[in-house]
């Protein structure tokens, strides 16, 4: 634990401004992706605010990183997702990828593919970011989102052939 | 098997979760289908750029939220510290301390009209500040709740045409969002009126709205 979550555990809120300032590009990062940029600056906002309420909770067991953002994934996961919602847009959304016009020739290929990743349906999305970008497995990714391990792999994959569809070109295609 | 069938393999396939007989039927079917690899290839590319990723700040300054948020006494557990230690990092910026006297003569003047008029809510709350009072917890009886939002709507439709089209769009676009976030909540509290989360959750969406329009009816005043 380092100091300053150590100080911000005892209630020191300059420590926590320190630990947020730290933590805020990755905490915004994944935020952002995982809803595909609804809302998130208030979710993130939502994210370090139950971190300081939880805070306190955090017994050093595991890297504070891995805390935060596992944190922040139930941040997001409760803020938009019923039952109902989240079954729903797991059946769907093929279409509203399919209507998004193709993408632009770009040097910046990491744009594009934030941009196609925002765009991909809701339950696709949630499960590649957390399995490509955030490295859960299958069998975590279906306990927080409520799904089998099957529909996660099916939505992984379904994820991953989008992104090749849509991005149209290998990465090595984007370099001058 | 299908190329279909092999395709949809390919996933787990990069995964390593395919059973060895299959990935062994796999990797025969791919040294003799071009489509297959190249499918295999892209797929591969996804995943490396997916683990490369580089993360960015957010333009917006959020901590001046988050501040508030656990400053305003709404929150359990750790407000004690916290309020000790806000008394020695607590600083204001000339804009901030104008808003905050905008927000106390309001609060002072709805305070005076209320003791003459012998009215006892003393907790209206202040609409027309052009920063959001952030300390000062909302209020959502629906009657003054209501009227708060339909004056700001006022305000910002007056200011419209100082915002540009893409500010305009985006706030639409939050703003029927948070509306259907409060009529799913209002339709949910209808059959179970004591649920607290959903009672949390429509008074959150409330607040969001509350202080969406704020923001933005200040940023049209700020543009007439």
């Amino acid at each position: 634990m380092t100091d300053d979550v150590a100080l911000a555990a005892a209630g020191d809120v300059s420590a926590f401004e320190r630990v947020y300032q730290t933590h805020l590009p990755r905490v915004h990062s994944l935020v952002r992706r995982m809803t595909g940029g609804r809302d998130t600056d208030e979710v993130t906002q939502d994210v370090f605010v139950r971190v300081w309420q939880k805070l306190s909770t955090f017994r050093g067991d595991s890297a504070f990183s891995t805390w935060l953002h596992r944190l922040a994934v139930n941040v997001v996961i409760e803020r938009f997702r019923s039952e109902t919602l989240r079954r729903q847009r797991l059946r769907g959304g093929d279409d509203l990828f399919d209507t998004i016009s193709a993408p632009v020739r770009s040097r910046d290929f990491a744009m594009d593919f934030e941009t196609a990743l925002d765009r991909l349906p809701d339950g696709a999305r949630e499960v590649f970011v957390l399995h490509d970008v955030e490295g859960y497995k299958h069998h975590e990714i279906a306990s927080r989102l409520d799904i089998s391990a099957g529909t996660s792999k099916a939505q992984l994959h379904r994820a991953r052939m989008m992104l090749r569809k849509h991005l149209g070109r290998k990465e090595s295609d984007y370099d001058d | 098997m299908t190329t279909d069938r092999f395709t949809s393999q390919l996933s787990e396939y990069l995964d390593a979760g395919l059973p060895v007989d299959e990935r062994q039927s796999l990797e025969a079917h791919l040294a003799s289908c071009d489509r297959c690899r190249e499918t295999l290839d892209e797929l591969r590319a996804v995943v490396t750029r997916a683990k490369n990723l580089q993360d960015s700040a957010p333009v917006n300054d959020l901590w001046r939220g988050i501040h508030a948020r656990i400053a305003s006494g709404s929150i359990t557990g750790r407000v004690s510290p916290f309020r000790r230690a806000i008394t020695r990092r607590l600083s204001f910026t000339i804009p901030q301390v104008a808003a905050a006297g905008l927000a106390l003569m309001i609060l002072s003047g709805g305070l005076v009209w209320m003791a003459r008029s012998g009215d006892p809510r003393a907790d209206v709350p202040a609409i027309r500040a052009q920063e959001e009072p952030a300390v000062v917890p909302a209020n959502f009886a629906d009657k003054h709740y209501d009227a708060a939002i339909a004056e700001l709507e006022q305000t910002l439709d007056a200011g419209r045409k100082s915002l540009d089209p893409e500010t305009i769009r985006v706030l639409e676009e939050n703003l029927a969002a948070i509306d259907r976030a409060i009529d799913q909540c209002r339709l949910a509290l209808a059959t179970d009126p004591a649920n607290v989360y959903l009672n949390t959750h429509l008074a959150d969406a409330r607040q969001r709205k509350l202080l969406l329009l704020r923001r933005a009816a200040a940023l049209a005043t700020k543009g007439t």
